[in-house]
Formats: structure tokens, sequence, C-alpha cells
């Protein structure tokens, strides 16, 4: 097995068990979450909590699943890979100062810089499908369903969002020589997102509100993605990757 | 799809230029090397070695003119030169991580089965242990690693950004004996060092760049003809430089550059007897602190033959 190959099991790997293992747990504990919602509700210390709280007490296994699996697992965990998948791409070869070694070899940057963003964001993605495709099974154990087919939409919703994050990061790598810098930057603008999501006045201004429980209740209702939000999620990716190619075509070793 | 220019073994620059903020890295380099043979590119830390190298395998592009690197132009990201010639950086930095052999094939990525083959001969040979990872590797083995790697795929140019550096004589001698065997077979192989003496006897052509500029075209003969015709002579701070200056040149001495109470005297001939017998008889001169005769480090052959200071 070759080291890039290695590597990519590695991260592939990990990543997977660690969402799955915030998942699976979740998913069993799901009978006494619904006998205690009140309670919950009772004790969640803020307003969009209580919300929250509610939302999934009228969306039912529905809301909760998708808010154990893509609000809570994939928003945090998710993020977190994002930027230390990406962080490293080009940055940490500068850091480590083999990218001279990287770039000498007779392959053109286009193409390297393409499969290196392609090999993390299928290391990124693939345990989001992977550990989605497990939710059937894991609900059967609680004596409840939901299709695969709508899991799936919303694994998709949520890999244009993750992928939106990693391609930024992305980007940055191929501009910067420091990837703990990036990372840093990057970790903290997610987290700010994540906490104005959670005050109600400013909670709109949150990336996060374009993966929130409401979005996916919304795709499991209309068996569709939500192009309004994917869209202009797709265009950053996109458009991040162009600057990264450009960043990188003239970049010194 | 257009054929593809036809293979000529040779290093063609003109004009390349490349400044970085305000300093200027190279500055006008003109290059006619080849086919075949080996070229050594040398010059102080400095001096523009590693970004002139850089520019001609694409990995930096020039703010002007142009390369063709055997028969490939010079163009974009330098792809199409980097298909037609090797190239070992100077700096060393690797993949700790990986074992030899891993490092080696990903280092000859787009070169060939037949590439790897030979460059894992060629580590046997050299005694590399590929099946250990590079973190247990010292300084010279990671640089015999870089070089086997140059030295492995078959190709008309090979350029090495100091190859030998760090290397213990007897492994210096042994990559300097597959370059040349390599150069006989019709490659072109261009090396760079800063230091004199390391590589010059392999050398075909030495080029002696400064500040961007290259200073000088030599061959090793001519050098060593230099050499014999430079005489240094230190008499410390214990005599003005003007008394010392005037003496010398009454001497017979071709030229003299005087700094410091240090004489760097040109001789008329490659044989400082004659000279040395004037200067001993003279007696307006005080007794010298050291001569040296015959060895010259390449920052005395800058300041004492081209007359460039601060190397």
């Amino acid at each position: 097995m070759s080291p890039a190959v290695r590597s990519f099991v590695w991260r592939v790997l990990g990543y997977a068990l660690v969402l799955e293992g915030m998942l699976a747990p979740a998913i069993l504990f799901w009978p006494n979450f619904r006998d205690n919602l009140g309670a919950l509700k009772t004790l969640a210390p803020l307003p969009m909590l209580k919300d929250m709280v509610d939302e999934l007490g009228q969306g039912g296994v529905g809301a909760y699943v998708v808010g154990q699996q893509f609000f809570k697992g994939c928003n945090t965990l998710g993020t977190a890979a994002a930027v230390l998948f990406a962080m490293g791409a080009v940055a940490g070869e500068a850091h480590r100062r083999t990218l001279e070694i990287w770039l000498a070899r007779p392959v053109s940057r286009a193409r390297q810089l393409t499969e290196r963003y392609l090999t993390g964001a299928a290391a990124l993605l693939v345990p989001v499908y992977a550990t989605t495709a497990t939710i059937p099974w894991l609900l059967a154990r609680v004596d409840e369903s939901m299709e695969l087919g709508e899991l799936m939409l919303c694994a998709t919703h949520q890999s244009f969002s993750l992928l939106a994050i990693y391609s930024v990061t992305f980007l940055l790598s191929s501009l910067g020589r420091n990837p703990t810098g990036i990372a840093v930057a990057m970790l903290f603008l997610t987290t700010f997102q994540f906490a104005i999501y959670l005050v109600k006045q400013v909670t709109h201004y949150s990336f996060f509100r374009l993966t929130d429980v409401r979005v996916f209740m919304k795709i499991l209702g209309s068996g569709e993605l939500p192009w309004r939000f994917a869209l202009p999620l797709l265009a950053l990716s996109v458009l991040s990757f162009a600057g990264a190619q450009l960043a990188f075509a003239r970049r010194v070793p | 799809m257009l054929p593809s220019p036809a293979r000529d073994r040779r290093i063609v620059a003109r004009g390349l230029t490349r400044r970085f903020g305000d300093k200027l890295a190279v500055d006008a380099v003109d290059l006619d090397l080849g086919p075949g043979g080996i070229v050594g590119l040398l010059g102080p830390n400095g001096s523009g070695k590693s970004t002139l190298l850089r520019m001609l395998v694409g990995l930096v592009r020039p703010d002007a003119g142009t390369a063709a690197i055997d028969g490939a132009a010079l163009a974009g990201d330098g792809t199409a030169v980097r298909r037609r010639c090797t190239y070992a950086p100077g700096e060393i930095a690797l993949y700790d991580e990986m074992k030899g052999r891993e490092h080696v094939a990903w280092l000859l990525r787009g070169r060939g089965l037949g590439a790897l083959r030979r460059a894992l001969d060629l580590a046997g040979a050299l005694g590399l242990p590929m099946e250990k990872r590079v973190h247990t590797y010292s300084h010279g083995m990671k640089r015999q690693l870089l070089f086997v790697a140059a030295l492995a795929p078959e190709a008309g140019v090979r350029i090495l950004d100091e190859p030998t550096e760090g290397l213990d004589p007897s492994k210096r001698a042994h990559m300097l004996g597959l370059l040349e065997e390599d150069a006989a077979g019709g490659t072109t192989v261009l090396l760079s060092s800063h230091h004199l003496g390391e590589v010059d006897r392999s050398c075909d052509q030495l080029l002696f760049l400064n500040a961007g500029r290259v200073l000088s075209r030599e061959t090793a003969d001519s050098v060593h003809a230099r050499e014999a015709r430079l005489l240094v002579v230190d008499w410390g701070d214990g005599a003005p430089d003007a008394t010392l200056s005037g003496a010398l040149e009454g001497l017979g001495a071709e030229s003299v550059r005087v700094a410091g109470g240090r004489a760097a005297v040109v001789l008329p001939a490659p044989d400082p007897r004659a000279f040395l017998a004037r200067l001993a008889a003279d007696d307006r001169l005080p007794a010298p602190r050291s001569i040296e005769y015959g060895v010259t480090s390449l920052g005395e052959l800058y300041r004492d033959v081209y007359g460039v200071e601060g190397t």
C-alpha cells in the first residue's frame, strides 16, 4: 500500500469511527430521549436550545436523527475534519520544506493539486455517507425506521456544506505557509459561527443556519435538495478550488 | 496534437531574469551548455545558483527570458521541461515517515518502472538502507537518496543543486564518478556547488556566478592555471597597504591587490620561486606571517582574481 493510500485509509477510518461513535449511542438512546422531552426542555439553558428541543419533539425520530448525525456530528466533527484535512494540503508542504520535491516531479501542478483536493474531499465525505448508511439499521434496533434515500439526500446537502469549509481552507493552504495558523483561523471562524447560531437575535447570520434541523426536515419532507442553499455552497467550493489552482500555479517552493 | 520538439541534450537560456522584491536574484543569464559533459555552476551562498537552477526546471517562473532543456521550451509550470530532465534540489527535506524504497518510488512518479529498478540498484551500490524509514537516515544518506532519484531515469539533461554537499570525500568521489559515466554517455549535467575543489575536477566547464550574473566561464584547467599563478602573502596589520602594494609591484608581479595587510599577487608565470626569492631579498618589507600558494577557495578566487568583494 502506498503512503498516500495508507494515509487516506487511516483518515477515513479514524473519522468514520468517531462519527459512528457519536451516532450509534445517540440513536440507541432515542426512546429515553422521546420519553423525557419535557424534562429536557426545562433543562435547556438557552432559548435557542429550547426551540431546538421543541423542533425535535414535533419532528419526532426524523428530526432527532438528522439533528444528531448532521447538525451535531457533521457540523462539529466534520467541520474540524474539513479544516484538518485541508490545512496542510500545500501550506504543510511549505512548512516542512517538501514543496520543492513535490513540485519537481514531472507531473503538472494542476494535476497534483487536483489529486490532493479530491483525496482530501473523499476522506472528508466518504465517512459522512458511510455512517449515514448505518442509520436505518440502527433505527431498527429501537423499532423506528427512515428511508435511506432521504437520508442520503441529507448527507449530500451536509457534504456541500463541509466541502465549502474544506475548499476555503484549501485555498488558504495554497496561499500560506503556516498550517497551524490557517487551522486556528478557520476553527475560530467556525466556532464563532456556531456560537452565534445559538444566540436567537443573530442566529440568522450564522453559516450553520444552512445545515440545521429545519433545513434537513425540509429535505425529508420534500425529498429534494434545497438548491437555494446548496448552490451558493457549491459555488463557494468551486471558486475556492479555482483560486487555489491560480495561487498554486505561481507558487515558489 | 503537435509533435514533441526534438531532443538535443542541451541547456539553453537567454536573458533569464528573476527578482524577489527588491533583490535581483538572477540577472539576464545566458547559457548554452551541452550536448554532453558536466558543467559546474559555482558561486557563494546567495549568488543566485539555486534560483537559476529552479528556473531551468520550471519551479520558479522567470520574470524575463527564455530557456529550453533537451529541446523542450520552458513554458507554463515547466512540466514539459521536467519530463526531459531530472532535478535534485539543494535543500534536503524529505518525508521522514516513508521508507527509503517508498520515497524513491514517490520521487520517481511519472518516470517509469525502469527508473525505479535502476534507482534501487544504485541505492544498493551506495549502501542505502531502502527498507528503513527516512527519519533514520543521516544528512548524507538523504542527499544520496535525492541523487539516486535524479540519476536513475533516462534523461538527456540532469540538473543537480549541490549534490555533493555534506558528503564525505569517498562518497563524493563515488557520486562524481557515476556522473562522469553518465556524461560520457551523452547526458548534459549541470551541477552547482559553493566549494571550489569539490566538484571542479569532474567538470568540463565551470560557470562562476555572482549577484545573479555569470561572472566568468572557465575550464577546470584554466582555474588551476590561475591558482598556479596566485600567491597570497599575509603581513597582518603591521604593514601599510600602500607600502606593500608599491613594493610588490616593483618585484615583478603581474597584478597586486592589497587589503588589511594581505596581498594577493598574480605572478607572471606559474612558478613562485623567482618572485619569492626577490621578496625575501627586499629589505623594505617586514617578514610575512604566512604565504599560501596553489590553494584557492571560491571566496579567494572571487576576491583575488575577479575582484568581487563580500563573497
